[in-house]
């Protein structure tokens, strides 16, 4: 059963990704500026016969729907296309911006997951305590702050002021990185032995990670409160209660693992969200990410990296989504039987 | 770095979360400055538009100051005086053929960072290979009719118009000399196929095969550039064992950086972070005049817009324009302005040229050319502009300031902000009535600015140049000195004056901070930004 839901699941996802693809070219074939003539520099974009090399061999003569085609039957051989930016292969460009993001993007979710739920449950044990309003304010800071505005007083406080932090980057600025693997750092260099740079390279995740997990933070510390609430008030609750179950058992067996629920809805959807918008977190603590990658193939109008990008979001959006389908089964075996 | 005190930072940092303790020490150094050891040079700047660090094919800003560390080519210029050649790989040159080819002879016991020696085949394959890829940078080669050999110490560049200079371009990032042995090892082709039977790019995007103080060691892209002391170099060794040019996009986390000492020097501040460090403990702030500068054009078409059809009306607009007020208020005075479009330094532009040919503010005389132009009433046009910052103001705030100024003479200027891709294609296109932009020279030859004003630029302005003016730059690009050619070039810029097609705004001076503890470090507006050899750690 678990099979065929997660079969029917898979197929709506190549479905759902075809279709943003196709919306994202569409869109940006629609801005009036040509990539080429923007791109190239000023004396090559004066040289028709440069321009139409150049045209060519991205395909940019080719009618629209041809060029689609041309990109969809890239895709069935795992080719993405050349970028026009950085003229390699915007797959070899994603899978090195990638484990950038995804490193710093998973510690925020961790910090944001593990902090989220604890406050939300102690605010809602403790409900109108000082912990409480302590978790509230947190949370309505960590969702109000700009992200930018965030990461400059951080930046400003612990690393420019107290000297607390280590330096912006993965690691510190004259420091070479482990030899590629993964691309992640705290990986690579466990791998290579270098137990010093995967101390290093965590710490350097840390302050990023509470950036981006501040957001986060406040809406999982809040979901989490309001559903914690919600289940506390149930009738089997007062059952565990009556049995004679010692209040710790009760909440976390009984209240905690129900009230996950939700949460786990909105964390999925949080990391997907991590993973993507990392711009400003990037851009200011100096991480070669994917965010950065994204932002200057927007706007350099780099259709291939464009598309490329845009599938590689939508994919994560739909994965993510399944596998916290899939995690309701565990934690709730009705959602199958539906 | 001993590890076990890196991993007690380490752990202390991990833990920082829960450093209230750390905290109430107050400023407790867990991560001292990592530049305090002078064997390593760090850099921040921002490095993402680099696309390739193979020298034949990278057409960038940012490229050149690694590629220039790596690589050298026949002559240079010194910071400041972009009008004297200075031998590097070439001892001598003179001019034969009837002035249809130029011999250059090269320098004696260079050995390239691979152990090769450096010989005449080496310039012929790298001047070979550059122009038979056909991309962004094979155009400045577009003059070259071929490159020989006439003995390993000896090459001859012919030209097919020997009306164009070819020395000033020598001295361009663009023409730096690779090992040919080396280069062909890893895939390098320089025949005419070379688009399709050159491999050896990727190979070059992270090594180097050069005669200059560094090599290449990686480059990680929108991450770092690691450079190294070339053990081979035929001067003075390189100050620094390692240099890394870390990509820092953001001008604030540069300067806090900086004050941290993790960063040797940072290349992209604003004018208002620059003057905030002035004067404080550990920092040096280093300037240098660029040759870049910011223009507005106005098209000549009447059918894009009838009133600036007429010269008259383009030039009511050049007198309305408050320079000074430009330069003084956006840019905190750090720029200056040339006459027309050659920059101050070059081709006898000066400024005190601009006081006596160039515009300035005159509303009366502006009045005065409206009326002339049959429009008393004044008139309106589109001014386009791209969404970026330019030399640490931006493009919008340029547009505002000139739309103040042109509504005091009954000039009305409709702003029109466009993304930098769409502005470009359509400038290129000639479709714009007025855009404000940008110029950054690939070489230091005035004849490349006059040459291109009157062929591929004047078309975006819908200019049809007359013989004349076509000539004069023709004459000063092929004239034997100096003096005469400074002299054409004077005639030419009264010419583009009195067209008013192109109103420079300003020409900024650029500024750089840097750590005390690092001398030597001088800007260069003559395409590498710094000769990173000429920096040394201070004793």
């Amino acid at each position: 059963m678990l099979l065929s839901y997660v079969s029917r699941r898979l197929a709506a996802v190549a479905g759902l990704t075809a279709a943003a693809t196709l919306m994202v070219f569409l869109i940006a074939h629609a801005v009036p500026a040509d990539p080429v003539l923007a791109m190239l520099g000023d004396r090559a974009a004066s040289d028709p016969a440069t321009v139409a090399r150049f045209r060519a061999h991205w395909g940019l003569n080719k009618p629209l729907w041809q060029q689609y085609l041309i990109f969809l039957d890239g895709l069935t051989h795992g080719d993405l296309g050349e970028s026009i930016i950085t003229r390699r292969p915007v797959l070899h460009d994603i899978a090195q911006f990638a484990p950038a993001t995804i490193e710093l993007a998973t510690t925020a979710a961790i910090m944001a997951a593990l902090l989220g739920v604890l406050l939300g449950v102690l605010a809602s044990v403790m409900r109108d305590s000082w912990v409480d309003h302590l978790a509230r304010s947190l949370s309505l800071i960590g969702t109000a702050a700009p992200t930018f505005w965030l990461a400059f007083l951080m930046l400003a406080l612990f690393y420019g002021g107290l000297q607390l932090a280590p330096s912006p980057g993965r690691l510190a600025l004259s420091e070479s990185p482990p030899p590629t693997v993964t691309g992640l750092y705290t990986v690579d260099s466990l791998i290579a032995g270098e137990y010093g740079n995967f101390l290093a390279s965590l710490a350097h995740l840390i302050m990023p990670g509470a950036v981006l997990a501040a957001a986060a933070l406040g809406l999982i510390t809040r979901t989490m409160r309001a559903s914690m609430l919600d289940i506390l008030g149930k009738e089997y609750i007062n059952v565990a209660r009556a049995k004679g179950l010692k209040e710790i058992s009760v909440i976390r067996r009984h209240a905690v693992r129900n009230a996950l629920i939700p949460v786990v809805t909105l964390g999925g959807l949080a990391y997907a969200e991590l993973l993507s918008g990392t711009v400003l977190t990037e851009t200011i603590f100096a991480w070669p990410g994917l965010g950065r990658y994204t932002f200057q193939s927007a706007v350099g109008l780099d259709f291939p990296a464009i598309l490329g990008i845009t599938l590689l979001v939508a994919v994560v959006y739909l994965m993510i989504n399944l596998v916290v389908d899939i995690s309701y089964a565990f934690l709730d075996p009705r959602v199958i039987s539906q | 770095m001993p590890s076990s005190q890196m991993s007690r930072r380490a752990l202390l940092s991990t833990a920082w979360t829960g450093a209230a303790v750390l905290l109430a020490n107050g400023g407790l150094e867990v991560w001292p400055a990592q530049a305090a050891s002078k064997k390593v040079l760090v850099i921040g700047t921002d490095i993402s538009d680099i696309n390739f660090l193979d020298a034949t094919r990278q057409f960038t800003y940012s490229g050149p100051i690694p590629i220039r560390a790596a690589y050298e080519s026949l002559m240079t210029m010194a910071p400041d005086d972009y009008e004297t050649l200075q031998p590097l790989l070439a001892t001598k040159w003179e001019r034969v053929d009837n002035g249809n080819a130029w011999v250059f002879h090269l320098r004696e016991g260079v050995k390239f960072s691979t152990g090769n020696p450096f010989t005449a085949e080496d310039v012929k394959f790298s001047f070979d290979r550059l122009q038979n890829w056909k991309e962004d940078p094979a155009e400045l080669a577009g003059n070259f009719k071929s490159t020989d050999i006439i003995d390993p110490r000896t090459v001859k560049i012919t030209l097919v118009d020997k009306s164009q200079p070819l020395l000033n371009l020598l001295v361009s990032p663009t023409f730096v000399i690779m090992d040919s042995e080396a280069a062909k090892a890893h895939g390098a082709t320089s025949g005419p196929e070379t688009p399709k039977t050159d491999k050896a790019t990727e190979w070059l995007n992270q090594n180097s095969v050069g005669t200059g103080p560094y090599v290449i060691r990686q480059w990680e892209r929108n991450s770092q550039v690691v450079l190294e002391r070339n053990v081979r170099y035929w001067r003075r060794p390189a100050s620094f064992e390692r240099i890394v040019i870390r990509h820092i996009p953001e001008s604030t986390t540069q300067v806090l950086a900086l004050k941290r000492g993790d960063l040797d020097a940072a290349l992209n501040l604003t004018p208002p972070q620059l003057d905030s460090l002035k004067g404080q403990a550990g920092i040096r702030l280093v300037q240098g005049t660029s040759l870049d500068f910011v223009y507005v054009t106005l098209t000549s078409s009447p059918e894009l817009n009838p009133a600036l059809g007429k010269k008259e009306a383009r030039q009511a607009v050049a007198y309305a324009i408050d320079y000074d007020g430009i330069i003084t208020g956006l840019l905190k005075g750090s720029a200056t302005r040339p006459p027309s479009f050659i920059p101050v330094g070059l081709g006898g532009a000066t400024e005190t040229l601009t006081k006596q040919i160039g515009y300035r503010l005159d509303p009366s005389r502006s009045k005065q050319l409206l009326e002339k132009a049959g429009l008393p009433n004044g008139f309106s046009f589109d001014l386009s502009y791209g969404n970026a910052a330019i030399a640490g103001t931006t493009y919008q705030l340029v547009a505002e300031k000139m739309q103040s100024d042109l509504a005091k003479v009954g000039i009305t200027a409709r702003l029109n902000p466009l993304d930098q891709a769409t502005l470009r294609t359509k400038y290129r296109q000639g479709d714009l009535q007025s855009v404000i932009t940008f110029w950054n020279p690939d070489t230091p030859e005035p004849w490349a600015w006059a040459e291109a004003t009157v062929q591929r630029v004047a078309k975006r302005v819908r200019w049809t140049v007359p013989q004349e003016v076509t000539d004069l730059v023709a004459k000063a690009g092929g004239a034997p000195t100096k003096k005469e050619s400074d002299a054409y070039y004077l005639e030419y810029q009264k010419a583009l004056v009195d067209q008013a097609n192109y109103i420079i705004l300003f020409q900024p001076v650029y500024r750089v901070a840097t750590r005390t503890s690092i001398a030597g470090w001088k800007l260069t507006a003559a395409g590498w930004q710094v000769d990173l050899y000429d920096v040394k750690p201070v004793q």
